[in-house]
Parts: C-alpha cells; structure tokens; sequence
C-alpha cells in the first residue's frame, strides 16, 4: 500500500511545526523518519495516526483517495498502525487480550476467549514469535512487550507501521531479534516506518531515509545508501542558522565553581557525571529526550536520590533533601520544564506565584502584607517585562511566555545565585524566545551561575558558555561553544549519533 | 480579571437567607421571636461555624475530614473527664480537649502524608475507630453515656446572652455568650489563609502539589498542620456544643458531618483545593440553620426535614457549579476560584445561591 503525507503543514501558537512536509511510502520497505529534537516528527506521526489534523496538505492512500482522519481510529480503519515510545498495554491483561483490544470478539456483550486467543496466535505467528497468550503483560520483559504491541498493530490489519524509538530501551540482543521481525513484515509487503536516533541501526535496517529540519522534509524519501554517517547529520542539523549576537563578558575560569558535581551517580541510572558551573556562565546541558537531563537536576535538588558522588556548592559539600533546603541554604532554584504542572500555580494569583518562595522573608509576626507582595511583583514585572493586568491576575489566564516569566521570577525574588533552567522556551513564539534568552544571558552577567537544559540547538549555540552532551545518563563529551552554529551543531552531532560506546 | 459579581455565592446567599426569613417570618411571626428562636439560633450557628471551620481546614488542601464528628466526641471526652475528675476550671478543660482534637487531627494527616493513602478513606477509618474507642472510653470513665459536670462559668456561658449585663439602663444585644467564640475563631482562621505565611503554602500545597514542592513548601509538613487545625477546630465545635447541651457526652458530633460540608461548600470553598472562603462558610452555616429552624417551626417530621435538607445541599451544589461555569465562559478563560474570604460587594444585588 502506497500512503503518501503531501506538504503538511501544522501551526501550532507561535510555532510552525511542520511546514509543508512530505513522506512517500511504498510497501515492502522500512522507511527511517530522522530529524532533531523539535523538527516535526512527533507532529507527522500524531498526523498520520489521526492524534491531530494538518492545517495544510493532504494524506493519499493506496486507492488514491484523501484521508481525512476523525480520530486514530479512522486511521487503524485505514491500515496506519503505530508503536509509541511509551507503552500503551494494559499490563493485568493477558497477551492475547492486550492483541486483539482494538476489536474485542463478543458474543452477547461477552468477549469469546477462543476467537481472542485465535486473533492474538495469528499475529504472533506473523511476527514468528513464541509467546503464551495467556500470561498477563504484566510478566513480560520490555522487549517482549514491544513485541506485543506490534503484533497489536497487526490485529486490526495495519499495512502501515510507525515504530516510534522501537529500540530505546532494548538490549542489543533484543534490538537485532525486532529487525528481523521489521525485516519479515518488510517481506510480507508491510511498510514500515522507523523513527530513531541511532543511526548505526537506522544504516543496518533502513532501505529508504526522510530527513525532517525545522517542520521541512529535506531529503524525501531517497535510497539510504546513496548516503554516509555524516550526510545524514549535516542534513539534519543543516546549516546557515542566524545565531543571535548576544554580548558575553568572559567568565573567569579560575573562580571557585557555584556548583560543581563530582562523580555523581543517582538512583535514576547516571553514572560519575562530573560538571562545573561558575558564577556568570551559562554550561549548558544538551541531549535527546530521556537522556537524563531534567532527571540530574532533580536529583541534584533532592528530589531523586544520589547514590554516590557529591555535590558541591561554591566548594563546600552539601547534602539537599528537598528543594526548601536547596533554596534557603545553597540559593539555588530550579525552573522546570513543565511550565503548567510545576512551575506556576494556574489558580492563584501572580502575586503569590511569585512571592511564595520569599514568604518566609516578607511575612512579620507570620502575617504577609499584600502591600510588599505587590511591590515584589512590580520589581519583577519591569526586570523581566511581564505583560499582566496587575498582581491579582491569575497565572492561568496569562500566555506561556509570560507564565515562564512568572516561573523565573519567583527564583529572582527569593535571591537565587545559582539556577538550573529547564527548557526555557518551550512553546513559546520566536520573539519572547529572543527576550528570554537575552535575560537568561543577562543574568550570567550579573554573576549568577546558569545550568541550562535545553534540546533546543540553536538555542544553545545562542546562550552556552560549553555545551555537555548528555546520552542515556552519562555525560559523553564537552565542547567550548564558540557560538558558531555550525561548528558547535557538528560537533554535538557526532557525539549524540556516535558509533558504538 | 475579576468574576462577574452574580457569580459570587456569598451575595447569593445572602439573598437567599434574606429571603427566607421574610417567608418564614410571613409564614410563622414567632420566627422572629427573641427568646424562643433568634437566641437558640445564635447558639446552635456558633458550634456549626467552627464545624464548617474544621472541614474548611482541610478543604484548603483538597481533602476532607469524615471524622470531623469523632475528633469533637474523643475531645469532649478528654474535657469532661478533667471536669470530672481532675476538677479543672473552664478554660483549661477546654484547653484539654483542644489539645487532644490537634493531636488527632495531626494524627490522621500524618498517615495521609506518609502513607499516600486519600484523606477520604484515612478519615473514614478513623472515624470508624473512634466511634468504638468514644463508647469504650465513656462506658469506663462515666456512668455511661456521659459527663454531667458544672465547672465554674459553664451555665453562665450556656444560659446568658449580653442582654443579661447592663450598665444603668443599657443592656447588650440578645447575643449569647459563646457567639463570641465563635467569631474569633472565624477570623483567626480567615487572617491564617488570608495573610499568614502557614495559611498560604498550605493554599498553595492544595492547589498544586508538585509546584509547591518544587518551590521549596514543605509539603508533608503543611498537610499535617491543616489536619491539625481541622482536628483543633473539630474540638472546639464539641465543646461548644457540650455547653450547649450542658452534658459532655457520647453523642456530641454524631450530627456533625453533613453541616461540616454544608457551610464551606455552600460559602463557595472548592471541594479541589486552593481557595476558601470563610465568610461563605459563615454564611452557608447560617443558611442552613435558618432553613433548619424555619421547618422546625412549620413543625415538619424530622425524616422529612431531612429529606428537604439533602435535596437544598444537591440544588445548591448544581447551582454552583452552573454558576462557575457561566463564569468561565464568560471570561473566557481558565476557572476562577474566589480569593479567600473578599468581602460582599453590598452595593450589587441579585444572584441566586
């Protein structure tokens, strides 16, 4: 079955996501899907599966008809079938359940095991694996699970397969045994597409490649092997990228680290991460998600627990159990990724969004006067050029970008020397993008010590004194960041997509 | 952007008590009766404020307290038993029994924090076990049921009203003695959610618990004190209501549980945490005792009394949501629970509880 995505196009606020992509697929084939953290891929996938509609372009199926997905199900109906990078089984269930779950065989509102344990045989066999379809998911090893959930796709007659970062969490035994399952339903007339951000498998398995760069297909649907190693990461980081002029004073390199890490291993799975940070630089902190990154910071805030290692704070040790200590004793604040579910309290107000990591400062016989609360919230409004109504706004009525202003500002008040800045300017428009990122610089300036996680590039290349390069928990490599995007892109590239380990 | 006015319930519901006292008072004038209405009201309002306070309490942070009831009988107990036994003055059996009811209710927040266990099923337990322990520990400490004891001040605080002291010709209002008590407590409370430091983060815990903790609230620890305060105040409402009834006995807080919900819920306190009113929960406890007085004296059997009770609690629940979501769409954006107990804009009228 031929399914061609034709110039997709997706907007969402402040973001072109996708902008007039393309992918050819032809049965028979396993297609790789490549692109940066941020090019468009989840969108093209969420839009081939029916999760979300293009603004733009059309899906052509193999009659030639355009698809017009209500939901996923109008895509499975089509044959477009998927493998997320998170599981979607129901682990009490047995295999043969979680197989045929799409469409459950019912007699008189009873499921017919017979018929179910049939359907869920069926599709292992397909794949040639051995498997009870008895035993509960729940029992079962991750890889068999991704096997599972293939043969889940299978179930409801998927010519289509989108395998999104099938092999992340496989051993590469595991991996190896799941190619020879993609290379038999290649044979068996499937196509299929592998997003992944090995490129050693992506050269061991993939017949054909699309390269996706800033929502754009550039390279569209060509014979892998006209391609090398570095090729592909050229195409993907691309070139030409305007870098922000931003003026830095130089950061003194014999000053005593605000924070340092020292072999630190955690409970989450990093090993002997080693980093510093001095006052006024900006070490940034680069990787693919589920590289670890958000997750070291929290432990270094004592959300997660350290195994080994230490943590030292303007060279003294220290131990933080919680992010109060973290704050009070080492003023060092964290502003978090999730903007909405961590970083701002949506049904209060702004004045209290701000001021609750200082109340203990403000308050006189306990008691806060929302006089000084408002007083703080004017300071900030100004340094930070927050657009409110006035401080009695709720922070949920407000745009992203302010709402992130919000979330630093309440680390500026309570006085923070050292801040760990996660994701910054995720969903947010170009040109609060370039206000933040002069602020977060401004900041180095005034002496404040800055780690920053981004997956965001070009920002880094932007914002970075030195980039760490972070993959699966270890820290892989660092590079002096001479704010040439493309020296610093290639260079990142290589370490992210190097050979073996 | 602040909610339209209609879509605050305490107007509401001021209109609607109003309301329903010209009815009941067109219906039956003895409603309006000093001695045989207004002044019981008075004091059976004071011990269904500080209920309403003590679930309040815990409202702040999204949970609930179904042994609000319990924690007021284990602390009448421990008050009626200083009386009885250890002769105590006044102030500090009740003082005792305070200090029991914060033990218990810190008790419970504690397992809700470290266990992960939902308030609801923690309070519920609890509540059953204090049941068996309140009648185990009157059956061995009293003569069964009950602490029929006068320590000095009791009936004076029981009986009189302000109307009973008088300087030359000018007496005080037919107020009794304990509204008092009960004011205080409701502006404590209001001034600790409102403007303390304590009273916030527990708020803040309440409305978002992953953005507390990461702003450095220690939250464990904010869950146990509004638990406690629940517990503090639950006592209170049992000594109230002992006085009241001048026995200290086994049933005191059987009846609390309802009343607890009705005040906050009806006074626009959010059932998710995040934002109280204290003066909706004065309100909404006045509400509910003048509907309870007002059929009492168009002389309604108590089963149908309660009948008619639950079906105002569900109308009044719908209402508010009806409104809340009007009020949404209407400003077009995320919902907008009330600042803590804002006084009525008096100026506007209309709304509907």
């Amino acid at each position: 079955m031929t399914v061609t995505a034709e110039k997709l196009v997706k907007v969402f606020p402040g973001v072109r996501a996708l902008d007039e992509a393309t992918l050819r697929l032809e049965p028979g084939s396993v297609h790789a899907l490549l692109g940066e953290n941020g090019a468009g891929k989840s969108t093209l996938i969420k839009i081939m599966t029916g999760v979300l509609r293009p603004d733009g372009g059309r899906i052509v199926l193999a009659d030639g008809g355009d698809a017009h997905f209500g939901g996923p199900h109008d895509a499975q109906r089509a044959g477009i079938g998927v493998v997320h990078q998170e599981r979607n089984l129901i682990p009490a269930f047995s295999v043969a359940e979680n197989i045929a779950l799409s469409a459950v065989p019912q007699r008189f509102g009873f499921v017919e095991r017979k018929t179910t344990r049939a359907i869920a045989k069926r599709c292992l066999d397909q794949l040639q694996v051995e498997l009870d379809v008895d035993r509960p998911v729940s029992s079962l090893s991750v890889a068999q699970m991704q096997l599972v959930e293939i043969a889940k796709a299978l179930a409801v007659d998927s010519q289509v397969l989108l395998l999104d970062e099938p092999t992340a969490s496989l051993t590469s035994d595991e991996a190896q045994r799941l190619f020879t399952v993609m290379r038999a339903l290649r044979d068996q007339g499937h196509a299929i597409v592998l997003v992944s951000h090995k490129l050693d498998e992506v050269f061991a398995i993939a017949d054909t490649v699309t390269v996706l760069r800033d929502g754009r297909s550039v390279a569209e649907a060509q014979p892998l092997a006209d391609f090398g190693h570095d090729e592909i990461v050229d195409l993907m980081v691309g070139r030409a990228h305007a870098v922000l002029e931003l003026a830095r004073t130089p950061v003194d390199r014999d000053a005593v680290p605000a924070l340092e890490l020292d072999n630190v291993s955690t409970a989450d799975g990093h090993r002997d991460v080693s980093l510093t940070v001095r006052p006024g630089e900006i070490v940034g902190l680069y990787g693919l998600v589920g590289a670890g990154r958000s997750e070291l910071a929290r432990a270094v805030l004592g959300l997660d627990t350290i195994t080994a290692g230490a943590v030292k704070i303007r060279g003294e040790r220290a131990r933080i159990r919680d992010v109060g200590e973290a704050l009070r004793r080492y003023r060092m604040g964290y502003v978090t990724e999730n903007r909405k579910e961590e970083g701002v309290f949506l049904e209060q107000p702004i004045s209290r969004n701000i001021a609750v990591t200082v109340w203990r400062r403000l308050a006189r016989f306990g008691l806060v006067r929302s006089r000084d609360e408002n007083a703080l919230v004017s300071t900030y409004q100004e340094r930070l050029g927050m657009r409110l109504s006035g401080p009695a706004q709720l922070a949920g009525q407000l745009s992203g970008g302010n709402q992130q202003k919000v979330s630093l500002a309440k680390w500026l008040a309570a006085d923070c020397d050292i801040l760990v800045i996660d994701e910054p300017t995720v969903g947010i428009d170009v040109r609060t993008k370039a206000a933040f990122h002069e602020l977060i610089v401004g900041l180095a300036t005034d002496g404040l010590a800055i780690l920053l996680i981004s997956s965001d590039l070009p920002e880094m290349v932007t914002l970075a004194d030195r980039v760490l390069v972070m993959r699966d928990h270890q820290l892989v490599g660092e590079i002096d960041n001479a704010h040439d995007y493309e020296r610093t892109s290639q260079a990142v590239g290589r370490l992210l997509h190097m050979t073996g380990r | 952007m602040r909610i339209p006015f209609w879509a605050n319930p305490r107007l509401g519901l001021l209109v609607v008590i109003v309301v329903l006292v010209a009815v009941f008072t067109a219906l039956r004038p003895a409603f309006l009766d000093v001695g045989l209405t207004i002044v019981p009201m008075q004091s059976d309002l004071t011990v269904f404020v500080v209920v309403g306070l003590a679930q309040l309490a815990v409202l702040s942070l999204g949970h609930m307290n179904l042994a609000v009831g319990r924690m007021a009988a284990v602390s009448a107990f421990a008050s009626g038993w200083a009386y009885d036994k250890l002769d105590v003055p006044l102030p500090v059996g009740l003082l005792i029994g305070l200090a029991v009811g914060a033990l218990v209710g810190a008790a419970a927040g504690w397992t809700i924090a470290a266990t992960g266990v939902n308030s609801f099923v923690v309070t519920l337990a609890l509540d059953f076990a204090l049941i068996g322990l309140v009648s185990l520990l009157y059956s061995t400490f009293s003569d069964g049921v009950a602490f029929h004891v006068a320590p000095a001040g009791l009936d004076i605080l029981r009986g009189d009203t302000f109307a009973d002291y008088c300087m030359g010709d000018l007496c005080g209002p037919p107020i009794p003695l304990v509204v008092p008590i009960a004011l205080v407590a409701a502006l404590a409370v209001g001034v600790f959610f409102r403007n303390s430091r304590l009273g916030r983060e527990i708020l803040m815990t309440g409305s978002n618990l992953q953005a507390a903790r990461l702003s450095g609230i220690p939250t464990r620890r904010r869950v146990i004190q509004a638990h406690m305060l629940s517990g503090l105040l639950a006592a209170l409402a049992g000594f109230l209501l002992a006085v009241n009834n001048g026995a200290f006995s086994a049933d005191i807080g059987g009846s609390f549980l309802l009343p607890s919900f009705l005040g906050p819920v009806l006074g626009g306190t959010l059932l998710a945490g995040g934002a109280v009113s204290v003066l909706g929960t004065v309100f909404g406890a006045a509400l509910t005792e003048v509907i309870q007085t007002g059929l009492n004296l168009l002389q309604f059997e108590v089963e149908k009394f309660k009948i008619y009770i639950g079906i105002v609690l569900l109308v009044a629940l719908s209402l508010d949501r009806l409104r809340h979501v009007l009020a949404e769409r209407r400003s077009g954006g995320t919902a907008a629970p009330r600042p803590a107990a804002d006084p009525v804009p008096a100026e506007h009228s209309g709304g509907a509880a």
